[in-house]
């Protein structure tokens, strides 16, 4: 009898084991088979932007070498450059800000604090394409909306409005002990060495994160891009670039091109995050010692 | 104390220069937008477009001229079509020393990008005709008068004319037409075939984009629909109602039920003629050339056919408008602005730009030309032009034609329209399309 039921357990939980991992078979797959389709679709021998088969019939490494070579019409190398100058500096600029700012907000005591933090709530609570219009404007009046300066622009649009976004690191500062930083005052540290020497080195997986976040917009903002950039389409970034191959003209010459062009961006992107994916891990570990 | 003196005096040194900034910048806007409206109101265009007649030993002028056209004019590849006809401009005029710069910008984005911000946008700009309406509300265009007008008329046909005019005037040099026909198998139809629409889903099949509202509408104006009356007047509204729509509907739920129709939409049709599922599709001068590589020596192009209903044949008509150079009203040499414009749609021009691009040419004395005349696709495009299509009205009110058509589209092809309801259906078509909302 005992033996009955415990096989009847086991059974029990096997099956609903069983259903479990039959769901979440089927939900991964629902979400990485988009993924794996443009994969797919980027080596794809047959031409046009519609095939009757779901994988492709033949394959090949043409749409990558068109991409790259065939630069007269769309020039998809420079698009892609333009787009890394730009992500790389904003990347940079954003980071910065970011955590400054969290680090203000987190550490420092200063009247405008409170209301500061509730200011940046509610304008966050904009989208960022609203002040497009404004934003071209005002880029205009400096002079930054032609030429080369395209590209400053760019990076000023990208990484001036990040100080804003400083909730999610300035909450992670808020769980490294104060008690370190009187630490580290007491030995007679300025307020930026504590920033630089203490909190830094222990906020590592929260500065991955910034720098991944900051890194990536450039490569994924399309409007800013657009209304910016104009006809000048040797500063185009690599979102104008994707965007016009499905135009009418292009559309049954670049679809393939459009999907190679698709996994590129993502190699720059898995690249840094692979890179910085080891400091995700350090945390808190051996902040406090004994 | 001190500090805070300080930053006194950095904030309001900060206010002063951004005030500074503000008003210097302010100023010469005003300037530049009060000179701008009392030389393009009306006399500008005009006058330079007459001194340039008139003045044969033109005056020294230096100026930089910004051109805008699509980047396939302006690659290596594809002949560089804008920057050579623009030295050769230059080298015409020898007086002018001209620089020029070129930006990407297609025919169909210049209503978006010189609307953006007209007076940084080019001086001179290749537009599709249905952008004309938002141009001029925005002050991107100018009109044209004197001689290059003149030239307009007298090199075009009527319908390309009206298609670049609005209220008796000129605003673009037209340099092509913009219409959609028929690409056919050869193997599949004859030429008689070609000619009626049920005929040839008899023998083969054919792909049409049902769910596209810039082609279904041929159904429809071949049945006596008419979009604000002959296509300018505005009052007159869309008139998709009653039983001669009703009788279109019905037709086409047939259409799609048959096993030889393909709504052709995400490039189905293309990729159906690839591989020899599809035999005809309906497109434009920019899929030439891949209809061309799919059916090589089977490739024919041919205007729209007619097709059966109730018994009677009723002509499908495409949508059709031009394509122009523009000249916007901000320019500051609109003398050398409005040459260009002219010299970028002449002749010489197009037939470069046939020669490299394949650009179907709208000058009549060129299309008389028997070289070009013998393409099939020039003769179908303009056969399209002349006879099976409508002027696309860009009238203000065609923008809530769009969305209800492709409504009524996409709802055929679902099956959620049925000779049940196509009277229904239809009636609430033509009431969207005639009110403001969305």
């Amino acid at each position: 009898m005992k033996k009955k039921e415990t096989t009847s357990a086991k059974t029990r939980r096997f099956i609903t084991n069983s259903i479990v991992h039959i769901c979440l078979a089927i939900l991964a797959a629902v979400w990485v088979f988009p993924i794996l389709w443009v994969v797919l679709t980027s080596f794809r021998a047959e031409k046009g932007s519609y095939t009757t088969t779901f994988l492709p019939k033949s394959y090949t490494l043409d749409n990558y070498i068109k991409l790259f070579t065939d630069t007269t019409v769309l020039d998809f190398p420079q698009m892609f450059m333009n787009t890394l100058i730009i992500a790389i500096f904003s990347c940079l600029i954003s980071t910065f800000f970011v955590l400054s700012v969290s680090y203000c907000m987190s550490r420092l005591r200063f009247k405008m604090r409170k209301p500061y933090m509730n200011m940046a709530m509610i304008i966050g609570l904009f989208p960022g394409f609203m002040s497009m219009v404004a934003v071209y404007y005002i880029l205009k009046a400096i002079g930054l909306s032609e030429g080369s300066m395209i590209r400053v622009a760019l990076v000023l649009v990208y990484s001036a409005g990040t100080g804003l976004g400083f909730q999610i690191a300035k909450g992670f500062f808020d769980t490294i002990p104060k008690s370190l930083d009187e630490a580290a005052y007491l030995d007679g540290a300025t307020k930026f060495q504590v920033f630089t020497k203490v909190t830094m080195p222990l906020s590592k997986p929260i500065i991955v994160y910034t720098v991944l976040t900051s890194f990536i917009s450039p490569w994924v903002d399309f409007i800013f891009a657009k209304v910016i950039c104009r006809a000048e389409s040797k500063y185009y970034t690599v979102a104008i670039g994707l965007w016009k191959m499905l135009e009418k003209e292009y559309i049954d010459n670049w679809y393939t091109c459009f999907a190679a062009g698709a996994v590129c961006i993502s190699i720059p992107i898995a690249a840094l995050f692979m890179f910085m994916q080891r400091y995700y891990v350090d945390g808190l570990s051996g902040a406090v010692k004994g | 104390m001190k500090k805070k003196a300080l930053a006194l005096v950095l904030a309001s040194a900060m206010v002063a220069s951004l005030a500074g900034c503000g008003s210097s910048e302010t100023t010469t806007a005003e300037t530049t937008a009060e000179t701008t409206a009392e030389t393009t109101a009306e006399t500008t265009a005009e006058t330079t477009a007459e001194e340039t007649t008139a003045a044969e030993e033109e005056e020294a002028i230096t100026a930089t001229i910004t051109v805008w056209g699509p980047s396939e004019d302006q690659s290596e590849e594809n002949g560089n079509w804008l920057p050579t006809m623009c030295e050769q401009f230059a080298a015409e005029h020898p007086n002018w020393d001209i620089t020029f710069e070129y930006g990407v910008c297609a025919e169909g984005d210049a209503k978006a990008m010189v609307t953006q911000d007209p007076t940084a946008a080019a001086d001179v700009y290749m537009f599709a005709n249905d952008n004309i309406t938002d141009l001029i509300a925005s002050n991107g265009i100018a009109k044209l008068g004197g001689e290059t007008a003149e030239y307009v008329q007298s090199t075009n046909s009527a319908a390309i004319v009206d298609s670049v005019s609005v209220d008796g005037d000129i605003y673009g040099v037209p340099f092509t037409t913009n219409t959609w026909y028929m690409y056919y198998d050869t193997s599949v139809f004859t030429e008689e075939d070609v000619k009626n629409l049920d005929t040839m889903l008899e023998k083969g099949v054919v792909s049409f984009p049902l769910t596209n509202s810039w082609y279904i509408q041929a159904f429809y104006v071949g049945n006596g629909c008419t979009l604000f009356g002959d296509g300018y007047d505005e009052a007159a509204g869309i008139d998709f109602s009653g039983d001669k729509a009703v009788a279109v509907t019905e037709y086409l739920v047939d259409l799609v039920a048959n096993p030889n129709f393909v709504n052709d939409a995400d490039g189905k049709g293309l990729s159906g003629l690839r591989d020899g599922s599809v035999n005809a599709i309906f497109s434009g001068s920019w899929d030439a050339a891949s209809v061309k590589e799919a059916l090589g020596d089977n490739f024919g192009a041919v205007a729209l056919p007619t097709y059966t209903l109730n018994g009677e044949e009723k002509q499908m008509y495409a949508f059709a408008g031009s394509k122009a150079i523009g000249v916007n009203p901000n320019c500051e040499n609109m003398q050398v602005a409005v040459a260009l414009a002219k010299y970028l749609g002449s002749a010489e021009a197009q037939k470069a730009h046939y020669e490299l691009r394949n650009i179907v040419p709208c000058n009549t004395e060129l299309l008389a030309d028997s070289s070009v005349a013998a393409d099939a696709v020039v003769t179908a495009q303009n056969d399209t032009f002349d006879n099976t299509s409508i002027i696309q009205p860009f009238v203000a009110a065609m923008g809530n034609y769009w969305g209800p058509a492709e409504s009524m589209g996409k709802a055929l092809i679902n099956g959620e329209v049925t000779h049940e309801n196509a009277a229904e259906q239809t009636e609430a078509m033509n009431t969207t399309m005639n009110s403001d909302g969305l």
